[in-house]
């Protein structure tokens, strides 16, 4: 199946290219196209999961506020008992279904990978402008590299996942709200610039 | 025009570059480092405004936040900004000012006659004056009074600026940048605390940058702030409200200093702090003394005149009179001395001080045991008369252009009892001061009641350090120098005349003493009917002198009377800083399907619901008007097929092994009979009995459901489940996930329906045989993965189509070229309500809070056996009653007579409401208007004729009561 | 604005959560009389002082968290899970 490649919620939302306040400090927006899946630990069987997930993935499953690099996925604790793994685009369901198929009846997955947009936003003043639309404290020592939050931005739920020094931050929210939300990010960004590749 | 009041050396402005401005459109210059009011005083301007009520003239009064007379309209066209104050506006290179209130022009303004009915205006005015008659209002009263009151003039074109909104995070907030603060900033940025550092001002130092002795130890601690990477000094940023849990407001003016802000730069930007320990080192604000006269332009606080002296190089006079209480503001005259300012002497209502020694030493005249009883001349001061304190008649004149007042130093303690602290008198100070704090808060240096630069700056260190949660860091303080204060509590001249308390709001002694006597004896009360302490500088000079004068009155001790609750703002903020980056488009969050761009290209007419941007209908040129793009949609699904974008209903993955009793105990119908492969249609009943929701759920495995929402209540819906599975039945094996997102979703309905889709679905079975109505199954389109439902809201033969939202486009578009021969239809959300309105299946008009399910018709939906939620609540009395109004159909006994919603159902001659319309659309498979209502006895009314009553347009329409289903009552259609 | 410890997040704005109201009555079972169910539904002490009740961490981790709140003063006492006996502390 899926001879057609899915479309972009974002449809033009983004331009490619240098916009906003010129100067180095340039913050980069990009959309990062991955497949997403919700596990959810059926009651009681939060240690099966982890055990299947660690045998079949070699993966971790993080506790709150963290987040565990998989060879196949990144892990980010979102809930109690649940996380979403991001990964890169598969075959359509593919990553769900392995992942179902490894956990059987311990675990509740749901693909997400059409219901979430992965929006990646990154350079020296990233904290700054993510600063404007996030209540998060992004202080290296209080969320750093391998964090994840579950906290609105720009007024919309959204996973904010710190990957990396740079900073990197994916910022993981609802497809239906993502042109509003990229929208809010470049606006915010403007003051200091922006590249979109 | 020359500066000709600018001092030749000191001050911490650069005489080397000049900065032309205007002011009431003359030209003028100044320097960088001068504030607005600082270079009109330099330039000998005295008049700068005229009084809000009373249209008196006023001049700079403070040189700060406390300024209640010099407010000026700044810039102009969409720039516009009224009612900033000329004492803290940073003067630029082709700054652009006008006075404010006055008419035709500052020096003559016709409503200066206001003075003369001064009577009228007293406390209360509008209580009593313009009460009678209630026509006179609108057409006498209101113009007179926005002519002759008021403040400046808003811009009247959209702000071309941008606001920006920061959130923000410390260890420590300091709130303030003089000694205490700088002190108790190094202290806690030396212990390792992550410090914010707020200063209202565009140069940091407070108090200090008038103290030209102190500076090297400012610079010093400067710099070494300036060093510790997580201190953040923020300059021009004005903290104006103190809420609960340390969080705080304030306002950075990023580029008020400048003609227009830098490409992409905000003006100003809002920050929300959240602190986890806050110093606020917020100083003092001195107090005037009520004399008669005592706004005339020329009187000016003791402390501001030696501002303009020791840190703009500006003399505010020629020739300066002292009036003061204490010892403190000896010294402010002396710095006017030291500036070549001439001076006049000083009146000191104490019978001996040490300042008055040191005056004497300066060879300076001290009128001791003396008040000023008035003030001479009209928009320039020429002189003061004093007298002798008790002693009856023999004034003195004595000549000044400058009359520097001091009645003592209010603690600035206004975010400290926003932030929950409890105010203390200080015998002392005649002033409140911060009790004990209840939040982690500190008060330091004169906003703790601590004069002086070194002992303010120990108080900052100690203050800093509590904040921090360490010792005492060793940090240099400044020299000590003499802290003699030795006030006495002096509030009110006792001769008669007009002595202001509130400069802004025009309000005098005399105003508080009636407000006392016609009963406003509460503080707050008084405050409310003088307006006295309500204008943008909230009292900061004037609001303990009103409450002593009303304290005299009261026969209380000041400190018994108390002050008015301080509320945010302590300064006032634009609108534009609060509103932010929130208005236009990204006023609130706007939510797309993934079909949007289709339906633009489609050319839909949208509409808003809730949050979701829908197309209301798809305009072609052949139609008429928008009646005609519905009806022609509505009659493509009755007569051949249309399609819908229905991608908006909420959607939950609920799986799980008791997923299946969860959702039995939640709503009125059984879903652990519900087959794999079946959707059957819930209704969700609140707690009380009331209906919630409705929807459909599909069974997709034994422990897996799909359900589907109502738009509107998507996120209330799974609200609700995750908290009856958290709280009520903590021990379900239930998962839920929102896949609202996930799945967009289409409708096709029609007598074609399957004809059309079957086309085109693969590796599903669609036979009617087969697939049935409300049969679920999974399969494909065009290589995308769909699921589809065999259900309908139009009454018609109809399937949904859920695919992956990436794929939406493709399936519909595949949907389309397959109903090509049917001529397809988009229809949009008009047709679609349309159509259930004639099918009679209830929507958010009709499940509106108060209906339960049998009011609705939905009676039979509700099981007999087992809890469910709202199951107890629903048989009380009141919803079981028989005369509750229940779901009728409606059309009107002359076909083409339009119907309302909201119309009152009455029988003739009746003016009893037994019910009302609730939706009302044109028909297609009838002719005319048809609409359903709640009706009390609507079974047996079911053929009878009512009125339905419409007031508001003076409207009454004879209609016809019949069943809510207008079409296939059989409901064959769907099954066919 | 009030502060929240999550017991799961950490420390979050009012603004993540939506208030669900007292927590200290709970659903009466099945078979109750309708009485039960009607001061589930309505009957409140509303104290002037510490009060329990959930508070929904619906930008966050969606968990219903029991909170111990100061009805006059807006003080957090204590943040806990949906399954948490909160103890109120003496006025």
């Amino acid at each position: 199946m899926s001879v057609v490649d899915p479309v972009s919620p974002l449809g033009n939302t983004l331009v490619p290219g240098r916009h906003g306040a010129a100067g180095d400090g340039a913050v980069r927006i990009a959309e990062r196209r991955c497949d997403l899946v919700q596990v959810f630990a059926r009651k009681g069987r939060a240690g099966d999961v982890a055990a299947a997930m660690l045998a079949r993935f070699g993966s971790d499953l993080p506790g709150p506020g963290h987040t565990f690099d998989a060879p196949a996925f990144s892990a980010l604790w979102v809930q109690p008992d649940g996380w979403l793994l991001v990964a890169p685009r598969s075959p359509e369901g593919a990553l769900a279904k392995s992942i179902k198929a490894a956990c059987g009846d311990t675990a509740s997955v749901v693909e997400q990978t059409h219901g979430r947009s992965v929006i990646a936003l990154s350079g020296g003043r990233a904290a700054w402008v993510l600063g404007k639309l996030s209540s998060l404290d992004l202080h290296g020592r209080e969320f750093g590299p391998g964090r994840a939050a579950v906290s609105p931005v720009a007024g919309l739920s959204c996973v904010v996942h710190h990957r990396d020094a740079a900073p990197s931050y994916d910022l993981i929210v609802f497809a239906t709200f993502a042109r509003w939300f990229v929208t809010s990010l470049t606006h915010a960004a403007e003051e200091t610039g922006y590249i979109v590749e | 025009m020359t500066q000709g009041f600018r001092t030749q050396t000191g001050g911490r402005i650069d005489r080397s570059q000049t900065l032309a401005f205007r002011f009431d459109g003359r030209s003028y210059a100044g320097h960088p480092g001068d504030t607005l009011a600082s270079a009109l005083l330099a330039n000998g301007v005295r008049l700068v405004g005229r009084s809000f009520k009373l249209h008196r003239p006023r001049g700079i009064f403070s040189a700060g936040a406390e300024e209640p007379n010099a407010l000026a309209e700044l810039r102009g066209g969409a720039r516009r900004e009224p009612n900033t104050r000329m004492t803290t506006a940073e003067l630029y290179d082709g700054l652009e000012a006008a006075s404010q209130n006055r008419w035709p022009s500052l020096r003559w303004d016709l409503l200066s006659l206001n003075g003369l009915i001064a009577p009228l205006l007293s406390a209360g005015f509008y209580y009593k004056t313009f009460m009678w008659p209630a026509a006179f209002w609108e057409k006498v009263y209101e113009p007179l009074i926005r002519r002759s009151a008021g403040l400046g003039r808003a811009a009247r074109e959209p702000d071309p600026d941008r606001y920006d909104a920061v959130q923000a995070h410390c260890d420590v907030l300091v709130v303030g940048s003089g000694a205490a603060g700088l002190a108790a900033a190094r202290v806690a940025g030396a212990a390792g605390a992550r410090v914010t550092l707020c200063e209202q001002d565009f140069a940091l130092g407070g108090g200090l940058l008038s103290a030209p002795a102190h500076g090297a130890w400012r610079e010093a601690t400067l710099a070494a702030l300036a060093a510790m990477p997580d201190v953040t000094i923020l300059p021009r940023t004005t903290v104006f409200g103190y809420y609960d849990h340390n969080v705080v407001g304030a306002v950075e003016r990023v580029a008020d200093h400048l003609a227009q802000p830098p490409p992409h730069t905000p003006r100003q930007r809002y920050w929300t702090i959240r602190a986890r320990s806050i110093v606020l080192a917020t100083g003092a604000h001195e107090r005037l003394i009520a004399f008669p006269d005592n706004d005339r332009p020329g009187i000016m606080l003791a402390g501001a005149a030696e501002t303009y002296a020791s840190r703009f190089g500006v003399r505010a006079g020629s020739r300066a009179l002292l009036f003061a209480n204490n010892d403190a503001a000896y010294a402010s005259l002396f710095a006017l001395q030291d500036a070549g300012i001439a001076v006049a002497g000083v009146v000191d209502p104490r019978t001996e001080s040490a300042g008055a020694e040191a005056a004497r030493a300066r060879g300076i005249t001290v009128w001791a045991d003396s008040q000023v009883t008035g003030a001479s001349g009209g928009t320039a001061l020429v002189g003061a008369r004093v007298a002798r304190r008790g002693a009856g008649g023999g004034d003195t004149l004595v000549v000044a252009d400058l009359l520097c007042v001091s009645g003592g130093h209010s603690p600035a303690v206004q975010l400290a009892s926003q932030g929950r602290t409890p105010l203390e008198w200080s015998e002392a100070l005649a002033a409140h001061v911060p009790g004990p704090a209840t939040l982690d808060q500190h008060s330091a240096g004169a906003a703790n009641g601590v004069l002086g630069f070194a002992e303010a700056a120990a108080d900052g260190a100690r203050a800093g350090a509590a904040a921090a949660r360490a010792a005492a860091a060793d940090i240099p303080l400044p020299g000590a120098g003499d802290a003699a204060y030795g006030l006495l509590p002096f509030w009110e001249a006792d001769v008669p005349g007009k002595a202001f308390v509130d400069l802004q709001d025009d309000v005098t002694a005399n105003d508080i003493r009636l407000a006392h006597r016609e009963g406003y004896k509460h503080i707050e009360h008084a405050k409310r009917y003088t307006t006295h302490t309500m204008g943008t500088d909230q009292g900061k000079s004037g609001g303990l002198v009103g409450a002593a004068v009303l304290a005299a009155a009261r026969g209380e001790r000041v400190q018994d009377v108390g002050l008015p609750t301080f509320r945010p703002f302590t300064s006032p903020v634009t609108w534009g800083a609060i509103a932010g980056p929130h208005i236009g488009q990204q006023f609130a969050p706007t939510r797309l399907t993934a079909l949007y761009d289709w339906h633009v290209r489609r050319g839909a007419e949208f509409m808003d619901a809730g949050q979701w941007l829908r197309p209301a209908f798809y305009p072609i040129p052949a139609d008429a008007d928008a009646w005609a793009s519905v009806l022609r949609e509505a009659r493509a699904v009755r007569k051949t097929v249309g399609i819908c974008d229905v991608s908006t209903l909420g959607k939950i993955d609920v799986q799980g092994a008791d997923s299946a009793a969860f959702l039995d105990r939640l709503y009125t119908n059984t879903f652990s009979t519900l087959p794999v492969g079946r959707a059957r249609y819930g209704l969700m009943l609140r707690e009380d009995g009331i209906v919630f929701d409705d929807g459909t759920t599909s069974r997709l495995a034994t422990d897996h459901f799909f359900v589907t929402t109502t738009t509107a209540n998507a996120g209330p819906v799974m609200a609700h489940m995750e908290f009856h599975l958290q709280t009520c039945w903590p021990e379900l094996d239930v998962q839920l996930a929102s896949v609202s997102d996930q799945w967009a979703g289409m409708s096709i309905a029609g007598p074609k329906a399957r004809a059309t889709i079957g086309k085109i679905v693969q590796d599903l079975d669609l036979s009617d045989a087969a697939f049935p109505f409300m049969a679920v199954g999974d399969g494909s389109v065009r290589g995308c993965p769909v699921r589809v439902l065999r259900i309908s809201f139009s009454g018609e033969q109809a399937y949904e189509i859920m695919t992956p939202a990436g794929y939406a486009e493709t399936v519909w578009t595949a949907v389309l070229e397959a109903g090509e021969e049917y001529a397809i239809t988009p229809y949009g959300l008009e047709a679609l309500g349309l159509l259930r309105i004639e099918k009679g299946h209830v929507a958010g008009s009709e499940l509106n809070g108060q209906t339960t399910a049998a009011d609705l018709g939905l009676g039979r939906m509700v099981k007999k056996r087992g809890d469910f939620v709202g199951r107890a609540l629903s048989q009380r009395p009141g919803l079981t009653d028989p005369d509750r109004p229940v779901l009728v159909g409606i059309r009107p006994a002359t076909r083409h007579d339009r119907l309302r919603a909201g119309a009152h159902l009455v029988t003739p001659g009746s003016t009893e409401s037994l019910g009302w319309i609730t939706s009302v659309t044109r028909a297609v498979e009838l002719e005319g208007w048809i609409g359903l209502a709640m009706l009390r006895g609507g079974a047996a009314r079911q053929g009878s004729r009512m009125q339905a009553a419409f007031p508001m347009l003076d409207e009454t329409v004879e209609v016809e009561i019949t069943s809510p289903h207008f079409v296939d009552a059989e409901n064959l259609r769907v099954r066919g | 604005m009030i502060r929240i410890a999550c017991p799961f997040c950490g420390l979050r704005d009012e603004t993540e959560f939506a208030y669900r109201g007292d927590a200290t009555v709970s659903r009466p079972p099945a078979d109750a009389p309708i009485e039960d169910f009607h001061d589930y539904v309505y009957r409140r002490a509303n104290p002037r002082g510490w009060h329990v009740e959930w508070w929904h961490h619906a930008g966050g981790c969606r968990q219903f968290l029991k909170v111990v709140r100061h009805t006059m003063t807006h003080a957090v006492h204590s943040v806990g899970l949906a399954s948490s006996t909160q103890v109120v502390p003496p006025e």
